[in-house]
């Protein structure tokens, strides 16, 4: 992992002040905390848009911010891609102008988030007749377009219902996957942080209380109500095969390996989609299951044994690679198959547990 | 319509458009100012500038006049360079300038202070410098509230009075508008023209009120989410 960004920031805040120290990997950070905590305040700093901050601000080679040496760069020279959880469009611009503001004429750039998004359709409107999905896509490929070194995402789940987040959510994972920009992620859901971030950063009074790997965090008082809340794996991939005598589609995963799901015979061959399956709904196995009805088996190690809420949560690194596998499970299923990290597994996953996004 | 009449319309037509557009520039900056601004002396500014809007027009007018009259340094420096004021053209445009100034800039300010702060930090963040997300952002949001308030600021001009008949008299044919003619058919006794010309001071009042109550309309729908 190399550090992405190096935070020492001190700032003072309305109720205090936000002293965060932080070494924070590529790939996604979620950020989480309790309301106050400075998560917001931080995004804001990291963009420039916070007067009073001292420190050093690391991102990649380029240097924000290093009040020793009288370094505080302006706003427009970081290079950072903000969207709040408002969205922040320009309400007279129309998406298409929006998504244009920040390219400096890059089309080909704009092309490419435009894409990405989805939101070819949604250009000529005006940000006024846009859902509140639609408003987080058309932020997101604004900043994207503007050829960002980072990418500060203020909840941009948090203002949508559970079946509108379901569907910005795989968007958001395409971004991660396609784009290679470091991403700092606020959020208040447990379950989200874990299906889109590799690093967690958990703030508290304006301070870092912890920061790791996600799930190896969510044991942390205050976040296991969240971690109840619903915890899955996610994935994204391709509509690779349909089945049509068996019922089944299949999806190539970006990762390596392939997972076969049993709705989803209206997706074209070829288009990309995102699986999410339950942490619940996953089954573990000490030995090699046969004569299972189930049509995914992976072959896993545990990596990490974590308790959330009354329940264990197990994350198993696949034997060939990929995102972990977040495995909800019970004390007594623990202490019945003799769990430990370290211990060889097999996860089995039925088709009806893959859902398509 | 007396041709006479037709050029009390005309002047005073002219006279408020002039001054409209005189108070645009210094409208917009102390309008902005006051939008963003938080610091000591704004209250004390604020208090200043919306003290024409309650003092009598008269007041104001002597004001002007213990400024620009024959007598005050600066109005003698003015005279003296050509620039007579007291009882001309200019002092009409004077006197409504500074009564319908406080407008413009209540208008401008509120405005720009409706201008949702963090979509100009979006604008930066999104490579452009302070005074291109001005104009790219503050002003295109803010534009219509800018252009409501001149239009009201042009309709108080049309109609001033006090101010103007102190520091500009009543001369017919150099500085007698609208306001004026009306008092002095109306003193010496010739009411039809009075009202004839009253008439025509609603009408104008009317139509340029409705125009600035149309833009506001169509900024509200236009920016409602």
């Amino acid at each position: 992992m190399t550090a992405a960004v190096e935070v020492a920031l001190d700032l003072p805040l309305a109720g205090g002040r936000l002293a965060v120290q932080a070494t924070l990997p590529d790939g996604v950070t979620a950020v989480m905390g309790p309301s106050g905590a400075g998560k917001t305040s931080l995004l804001e700093a990291v963009a420039g848009l916070r007067r009073g901050a001292r420190g050093r601000l690391v991102v990649g080679a380029a240097v924000y911010l290093d009040s020793g040496a009288g370094v505080a760069l302006a706003p427009e020279r970081r290079r950072v891609g903000y969207v709040p959880q408002d969205a922040g469009l320009f309400p007279h611009l129309s998406a298409e102008e929006n998504v244009r503001f920040g390219a400096r004429g890059d089309l080909a750039r704009v092309e490419a988030a435009v894409q990405t998004l989805g939101i070819a359709p949604l250009l000529g409107r005006h940000p006024a007749s846009l859902s509140g999905g639609e408003k987080q896509r058309v932020a997101l490929a604004r900043a994207l377009a503007s050829d960002p070194r980072l990418l500060l995402l203020d909840e941009p789940l948090a203002a949508l219902d559970v079946t509108l987040r379901e569907r910005v959510l795989p968007y958001l994972l395409r971004v991660r996957d396609e784009w290679r920009v470091p991403v700092l992620y606020v959020t208040h859901n447990a379950g989200e942080a874990l299906a889109v971030a590799s690093h967690l950063l958990l703030l508290r009074d304006g301070r870092v209380e912890a920061q790791g790997v996600p799930l190896d965090l969510l044991a942390t008082a205050g976040f296991r109500r969240e971690a109840e809340a619903g915890l899955e794996n996610l994935r994204v991939g391709t509509v690779s095969a349909h089945d049509e005598t068996g019922g089944i589609t299949r999806v190539a995963l970006r990762e390596g390996g392939e997972i076969a799901a049993a709705a989803g015979r209206d997706r074209a061959l070829g288009s990309p989609v995102t699986v999410s399956v339950r942490a619940e709904d996953v089954l573990v196995a000490t030995a090699r299951p046969a004569g299972l009805s189930a049509r995914n088996v992976y072959e896993c190690r545990i990596v990490a044994l974590v308790r959330t809420g009354d329940d264990l949560t197990l994350r198993c690194a696949a034997l060939d690679g990929g995102t972990p596998w977040l495995v909800r499970v019970t004390p007594s299923a623990v202490a019945a198959l003799g769990l430990a990290t370290g211990a060889a597994v097999w996860l089995a996953v039925k088709s009806h547990s893959v859902r398509l996004l | 319509m007396l041709a006479e009449d037709l050029g009390v319309v005309a002047f005073t037509l002219r006279v408020a458009a002039l001054s409209t557009l005189l108070i645009l520039p210094p409208g917009l900056l102390l309008g902005l100012l006051l939008a963003r601004y938080r610091g000591p002396g704004r209250s004390a500014l604020e208090t200043l500038l919306s003290l024409p809007l309650v003092l009598p027009p008269t007041a104001v007018g002597i004001a002007l006049l213990d400024m620009f009259g024959g007598r005050a340094p600066l109005g003698r420096w003015l005279a003296a360079h050509g620039l007579e004021v007291v009882f001309t053209w200019r002092g009409v445009v004077l006197a409504t300038c500074v009564i319908s100034f406080p407008l413009l800039v209540r208008a401008v300010a509120t405005a720009f202070a409706e201008v949702d702060p963090r979509l100009v930090g979006i604008a930066r963040t999104l490579g452009h410098g302070p005074a291109a997300a001005f104009l790219r952002v503050t002003l295109p949001l803010a534009w219509r509230g800018v252009l409501a308030g001149a239009v009201l600021a042009f309709a108080r001009a049309l109609g001033e009075f006090g101010a103007t008949v102190i520091v500009a008299g009543n001369i017919p044919g150099r500085t007698q508008t609208l306001a004026l003619a009306i008092f002095h058919h109306h003193q010496i006794g010739r009411d039809e023209r009075a009202t004839a010309l009253a008439g025509v001071t609603v009408a104008l009042a009317f139509a340029t009120l409705w125009a600035a109550g149309w833009l506001e309309r169509r900024r509200t729908r236009r920016l409602s989410v």
